[in-house]
């Protein structure tokens, strides 16, 4: 595979999953926001999703309607998802030859729709969980017609390659915030309700409720987005999946660039799966997640400087 | 549709496709009994649904506006455009002969010119012409074939008969939307395409890989072949990746690409790999930056060299704008007579050169009647239509002539035929023109059945460039 087509598909898969994660992080706000006054601020997602300044924040930040404009729909915002569909269809543009008609087709209707001026029009003045939820769907659609079209090629390994990187750092990024967050503001009832929206951020409420049978507790909240193998969005899952399609890399790949690879991501993969983080010790678990979100991005320029030709 | 049918008028003087003067030519009948008993509120239906199929799947360009991309597609009517089996025939003839002819002059002028030699034409307007390229002297091509791929584009007149306006030799584009309209129509016409025993152009992608393939040098059960684009800004580009994907090959930019001893390779995640033919959608002049333009981005160093000693075949060859350029185009039933001893079976447009004073005199003095236009534009750019002109761009054009007369040729402005076409809820006549595809390969030359019907879509337009305001049709050809 050429390492243009490589990298651009790799970045298509992280676009992507960028474009779901941040969605379903601002769908999960706006229904705290509106369940708890405590919630009601778009501060920190804003800070995420966003390139604003402190008083340009403070302007919009409790202004719902504007705040989803912005993080959605504001083309002069990079972080938008406007703006992360817009470069993810760019980027497939690019290498239509390298994935189905179908996923280019997917794609092309996704983006028309973050397009299409009715969203704007029920963002701000109708009912803004409606547009989202279309859009969340729509990402859906796409990993569905990615996986039930596409041959099992480097070109579904490197898209998955991405998509797990992305996915991982969101998961690591997520946690964070809300643990910080935990961690400044202690009352009775608190914690439970952030562990809560946590969860829904990284699509894991019943999942949880599942297991654990709604006890929210640190401990198992952590246990299930760090470790848990079988929940598509811990990190423990995403690297031990990461790990499985670049294996299928081998026979594709330069030993030297394989090897270096290997190492990285087994390295990260065993940090995370050998390291038992106390969960009442918000400076450790902060600097757990930043070691780790650290190694993902080594990954990922590695990935660039061996398999893509980035110097 | 009997009502759509009756507010329908022709345009008095002009070759109807569809109608002639006792009613629907044959060709049509078929097609129209098929839809005559539909609403007219069904016609705008599939119109729109046309358009939305297009926009589904991204058959669009993007015009940049405000520093923002707008998706557009290309117009396309969904009534098409039908030509009978005989019709067919004879223009598959007549462009096989031209294009064996003008073949074999791109192999003569660039080795012994043996139509110089003789006399057959000037030695000035050859080397006078911009798209001459001396690099490709004594250059030895695969096969002796420059013209892999031709669009060469014909009109008709108002007595019926088929003229060529212009051959399209360098780098013609069009073929994908000759697929994708078939593809189209499909949707919106179901069973209709059967029933009117509509010939297939779905071989294209085949016989041009099959070219392609015979090009590689190399004894090698796999050679590796590319389709190297400009990149996604091109406004072909989707031409670009509907072939490269159609043909199973990889789609390359120049940056993809390295010379090393003058082998070409591309840039893999596995290491370099090396090319064995190259289906080029970049320009000559941008096409290597050491021996043509210096500043191109687009194309790869060491390329020339690499073609030169034939470690690489390129498609279409370099250097065929001498053969496609307007004034060249005067001599091309000269050419067929020249080298094959034959009558040309399909007519020039009248052309004069306006590097003859006497011409230019004619011209100035009929501009009215006249379109003028430069040797060496395409695209519908840089014409000058007598009839529609201002008195201020006619001074301005009569002075461009004057300053450079090899660079122009003027043709009486010709009544394209036009053809019903739905447009606002009502049939319309818009004038057309026609631009089949020709492959040429080792066992010989293919025409595909079909082609690229560009429309006139604005009222009392004979431009049918997509970059002026121009359409397309799907294009039937019927099989006997």
């Amino acid at each position: 595979m050429l390492s243009r087509v490589a990298d651009t598909i790799f970045w298509l898969g992280r676009y992507m999953e960028r474009t779901s994660g941040m969605l379903q992080a601002i769908f999960t706000q706006y229904i705290s926001s509106q369940d708890d006054p405590e919630e009601n601020t778009w501060r920190p997602l804003l800070k995420i999703y966003g390139e604003l300044t402190d008083p340009e924040i403070e302007a919009i930040e409790n202004h719902s309607p504007k705040a989803l404009d912005y993080m959605i729909l504001n083309r002069s915002n990079q972080a938008s998802a406007f703006n992360t569909i817009t470069f993810s269809r760019e980027n497939a543009r690019g290498i239509q030859d390298h994935i189905t008609k179908e996923v280019w087709q997917c794609l092309n209707d996704y983006y028309h729709l973050i397009r299409a001026d009715h969203l704007h029009y029920e963002l701000f003045y109708g009912d803004p969980v409606a547009p989202i939820d279309m859009l969340i769907k729509h990402g859906l659609l796409f990993t569905g017609t990615v996986d039930n079209t596409m041959t099992r090629g480097e070109g579904f390994n490197f898209i998955h390659i991405g998509k797990l990187i992305e996915r991982a750092i969101h998961t690591t990024d997520v946690t964070r915030i809300k643990m910080n967050e935990i961690a400044l503001r202690r009352h009775e009832g608190f914690e439970g309700a952030k562990l809560r929206y946590l969860l829904y951020s990284l699509f894991g409420f019943e999942v949880y409720l599942k297991i654990y049978k709604g006890n929210f507790t640190k401990r198992h909240t952590l246990d299930l987005i760090l470790y848990n193998t079988d929940f598509p969005h811990s990190l423990l899952y995403s690297l031990e999946r990461l790990f499985r399609y670049f294996t299928r890399l081998k026979n594709d790949s330069l030993p030297e660039n394989f090897e270096r690879l290997e190492y990285l991501i087994g390295k990260t993969m065993n940090h995370i799966k050998y390291s038992k983080v106390d969960e009442s010790n918000s400076a450790e678990l902060d600097l757990y997640l930043s070691q780790t979100r650290i190694d993902l991005f080594e990954i990922s320029s590695t990935f660039g400087k061996h398999y893509f030709g980035n110097t | 549709m009997d009502r759509i049918l009756q507010t329908y008028r022709e345009h008095a003087g002009v070759w109807d496709e569809m109608f002639a003067s006792e009613g629907i030519r044959t060709t049509y009948k078929k097609f129209v009994s098929a839809i005559e008993d539909l609403p007219p509120e069904e016609m705008t239906r599939k119109d729109e649904l046309a358009k939305k199929l297009f926009m589904s799947q991204g058959v669009t360009f993007t015009v940049y506006s405000s520093g923002e991309g707008i998706e557009k597609i290309f117009p396309f009517d969904v009534i098409p455009r039908i030509i009978g089996s005989e019709e067919w025939l004879l223009i598959e003839a007549g462009l096989k002969q031209r294009l064996k002819a003008l073949n074999i002059f791109l192999k003569d002028i660039y080795h012994r010119q043996f139509i110089l030699n003789d006399g057959i034409m000037p030695a000035q307007l050859v080397y006078s012409c911009p798209n001459f390229l001396r690099e490709m002297v004594n250059v030895d091509v695969p096969f002796d074939i420059y013209t892999h791929i031709s669009g060469v584009d014909l009109i008709r007149d108002a007595d019926g008969s088929f003229y060529v306006l212009e051959d399209n030799l360098r780098t013609p584009s069009g073929v994908s939307y000759m697929l994708e309209n078939r593809s189209i129509t499909y949707r919106i016409f179901p069973d209709i395409l059967p029933r009117n025993n509509v010939r297939s152009v779905k071989e294209y992608p085949d016989l041009l890989y099959k070219n392609l393939l015979a090009l590689a040098n190399r004894q090698i059960s796999n050679p590796t072949v590319v389709l190297l684009s400009p990149g996604i800004y091109n406004s072909a580009y989707f031409e670009h990746t509907t072939l490269a994907r159609l043909m199973g090959i990889e789609l390359v930019e120049g940056r993809d690409l390295i010379v090393d001893n003058n082998f070409v390779y591309t840039k893999t995640t596995q290491g370099l790999q090396q090319v064995d033919v190259i289906y080029r959608r970049v320009d000559d002049e941008f096409i290597d930056p050491l021996v043509f333009r210096p500043d191109s981005i687009l194309g790869v160093s060491g390329l020339y060299w690499a073609y030169r000693k034939g470690n690489v075949a390129i498609v279409n060859a370099m250097g065929n704008g001498v053969a496609d350029d307007k004034a060249i185009y005067t001599y091309v039933p000269e050419m067929i007579r020249y080298y094959l001893n034959e009558e040309p079976i399909l007519k020039n447009v009248p052309t004069y050169r306006l590097s003859d004073p006497d011409s230019k005199a004619h011209v100035f003095e009929h501009i009215e009647k006249m379109v003028i236009k430069r040797t060496n534009e395409s695209g519908g750019y840089g014409m000058l239509m007598g009839n529609s002109a201002t008195q201020e761009e006619i001074d301005n054009y009569k002075a461009a002539v004057n300053a450079a007369p090899r660079n122009f040729i003027a043709q009486p402005i010709i009544s394209l035929s036009s053809t019903p076409c739905y447009l606002n809820g009502l049939l319309q006549p818009r004038r057309v023109d026609l631009r089949p595809f020709a492959l040429y390969g080792p066992d010989g030359i293919d025409i595909v059945p079909g082609g690229l019907t560009r429309v006139a879509l604005k009222e009392g337009s004979m431009v049918v460039n997509s970059s002026q305001g121009g359409g397309s049709k799907d294009t039937w050809v019927l099989s006997g």
